[in-house]
């Protein structure tokens, strides 16, 4: 329990005790460094590697007669070359949460640091994937990318921009698709368009939206190597600072350096998970893990102890 | 495909057995029928078709375009004989193929400037009326402007422009500046309601993914509003064109001299009928023609969507 109260910490005293306990199984055998969370930012990081500090925002929204509180008091600290995934059930905030940080929504409370500085509105400092619809209908593959590039490196040529643009569309492997239109472009194929464009943006943040929830399994599959993939780099480069909803469990374990696991009614940071699982990472190397095994089924109680709680609330209603 | 299945078809069994007819079956009636004419239009057809089904590389083009043949030929077949050959109709209302296409020949002259006269108002003010779209998208982006703007083009664009025509002639030194008046209003609601329409539609994850790309007001105007309403506008711009020239020929035949409206309205008063299905022939000709040259815009521009 103190350790919980650690990791909440940001978090109001309050919102915290009316919390359920953590649906952890004390005395199961899950493995000991599951047992190591961290209170946000204690181990490795210093003041100078915050990237992104959302400090107590709340969010909500007025209708006639009724108040909904979509997000409540919730605080997150994401350093630079972070890349945090965050899940939770749907209706728990995470992405309006997201929508925050693109600078589409205007918390009622609290505010957004990046680089210690508050954001206003978007900005050209984060790159966004969205689930759809992210790229624009009448320009082609190469021109949605060159696009992005004008809006935050607008010195750079017409030439420069469409061979960046070809440069990063060979990256996603789809050199080929350069004139095609999205229509003719599958959801998968959109995506890494869509992905392509964000990286060539080359901005130090890069917010996705459950970019993969709306292609099919296999194509997930090769969209979420793909990232890893570019993310992870050479090592060499320097990492972007990620921040990725979705609620695909596995999605997030096989990314993320932390998974922020979210509630509902009203939205809140339930649980932070750290993933210490060896980078370069690869999904085949990654389930035959005794470790990764253990991350999942610990995640998985945390999900499904939160499903179970919100069937019991509706129930006693 | 084999020569065969190009050129073994319907329309040129059609196109034979016209020729026949109209050269072998004696002409029912006194007057001069001039199936030379009538046959050299045939022809004219005919020659179309063989293109088409010599040069197409598909295979259900070839096959729409001799349908129509069809039609054509059957058309022309049975306008014959009612009129010169068996002499069905009155002579006066219904003249044979020959001498409708021996008129149009020779007022080709007339008939071109009054397409020309017809062409220029139409333009002049179809062009003007376009302004809706600049006018909508400024109306259209600011949410209080926008919902009263919507009411406000609601009633004035429900007004039919032609009941302009009077105060028009009151108000401007002209009959053509009229009908240039008339046309832009036609042309201007539709396509100003057609914008409005368009924008408000416009899909709110794509002002989220202009909102997150930075984009500026005007930038987001002109490369996501704009693209994104276009179907909406060239709804209203299509709807436009055809009221247009709906109001244009009628306007011609209240006060015109000159004018495809004119060409029609005046030889019907003089009784000359023949002239007078000649003007409307190349009225449809003439409309069909615009309307395709918008859609070819259309086509262009809306490359994009499926």
């Amino acid at each position: 329990m103190i350790l919980f109260l650690r990791i909440c910490r940001n978090t109001l005293i309050n919102s915290s005790k009316s919390q359920a306990s953590p649906a952890r199984n004390e005395g199961t055998d899950i493995p000991r460094f599951i047992h190591d969370i961290r209170a946000p930012g204690e181990q490795k990081m210093t003041n100078n590697n915050k990237k992104i500090e959302i400090k107590n925002i709340s969010l909500t929204y007025k209708g006639s007669g009724t108040v909904f509180q979509a997000l409540k008091d919730v605080s997150l600290t994401i350093n630079d070359g972070e890349f945090v995934s965050i899940i939770g059930s749907s209706g728990c905030g995470k992405s309006t949460l997201l929508s925050i940080l693109e600078g589409l929504r205007t918390p009622s409370a609290g505010e957004v640091l990046i680089d210690g500085k508050k954001i206003e509105g978007t900005g050209r400092d984060r790159g966004v994937v969205f689930q759809q619809y992210a790229l624009f209908p009448w320009m082609t593959a190469e021109k949605n990318i060159s696009f992005g590039i004008k809006q935050v490196k607008p010195e750079l040529s017409k030439k420069e921009r469409l061979e960046l643009s070809n440069q990063f569309l060979s990256k996603v492997g789809l050199a080929g698709a350069r004139d095609k239109y999205p229509r003719d472009l599958s959801g998968g194929m959109q995506q890494r368009v869509a992905i392509a464009r964000a990286l060539a943006m080359d901005t130090d943040i890069l917010l996705m939206d459950e970019p993969f929830g709306a292609v099919d399994a296999k194509t997930r599959v090769i969209l979420q190597e793909l990232l890893l993939h570019l993310w992870e780099g050479d090592g060499n480069s320097r990492k972007k600072t990620v921040v990725f909803v979705t609620h695909d469990i596995d999605e997030a374990i096989l990314l993320s350096d932390r998974i922020i696991m979210m509630r509902a009614n009203p939205g809140r940071v339930y649980q932070e998970i750290p993933v210490n699982l060896e980078r370069p990472r690869s999904r085949s190397e990654l389930v035959k893990s005794r470790e990764y095994a253990a991350v999942r089924n610990e995640i998985m109680s945390l999900f499904f102890g939160d499903i179970k709680d919100q069937i019991d609330q509706e129930a006693v209603i | 495909m084999t020569i065969k299945e190009r050129f073994l078809r319907y329309a040129h069994l059609l196109f034979i057995i016209f020729v026949l007819t109209e050269l072998f079956l004696p002409d029912g009636t006194r007057r001069a029928p001039l199936i030379n004419y009538a046959i050299g239009f045939a022809s004219v057809i005919e020659i179309m078709l063989l293109t088409v089904s010599a040069l197409s590389g598909c295979r259900k083009k070839i096959v729409m375009f001799t349908d129509l043949g069809i039609v054509i030929f059957t058309v022309l077949l049975v306008w014959e004989l009612m009129t010169t050959k068996f002499n069905l109709v009155k002579p006066i209302l219904f003249p044979p193929l020959g001498v409708l296409v021996h008129q149009f020949i020779e007022d080709i002259p007339e008939i071109a400037n009054n397409i020309v006269s017809s062409l220029g108002i139409i333009i002049q003010g179809y062009v003007l009326g376009l302004i809706g779209i600049p006018v909508g998208l400024f109306l259209a982006t600011d949410k209080r402007i926008s919902s009263i703007s919507g009411h406000i083009a609601g009633f004035l664009g429900a007004i039919p422009p032609i009941v302009y025509i009077p105060y028009g002639i009151a108000l401007l030194p002209t009959f053509r500046s009229v009908s240039v008046l008339v046309i832009f209003l036609a042309t201007f609601w539709p396509v100003l309601m057609g914008t409005i329409s368009g924008v408000n539609h416009v899909d709110k994850r794509l002002l989220d993914s202009a909102k997150v790309l930075n984009l500026s007001r005007t930038s987001t105007i002109f490369h996501v509003v704009l693209p994104a309403s276009l179907t909406q506008i060239f709804v209203g711009a299509n709807l436009g064109l055809c009221i247009s020239f709906i109001l244009l020929t009628s306007a011609e035949m209240i006060g015109a001299r000159a004018g495809l409206g004119f060409y029609v309205k005046n030889y019907s008063d003089l009784g000359d009928y023949t002239r007078t299905i000649v003007g409307i022939i190349i009225i449809g000709v003439v409309v069909v023609a615009s309307t395709w040259a918008v859609s070819l815009i259309q086509k262009r521009l809306l490359r994009w969507q499926s």
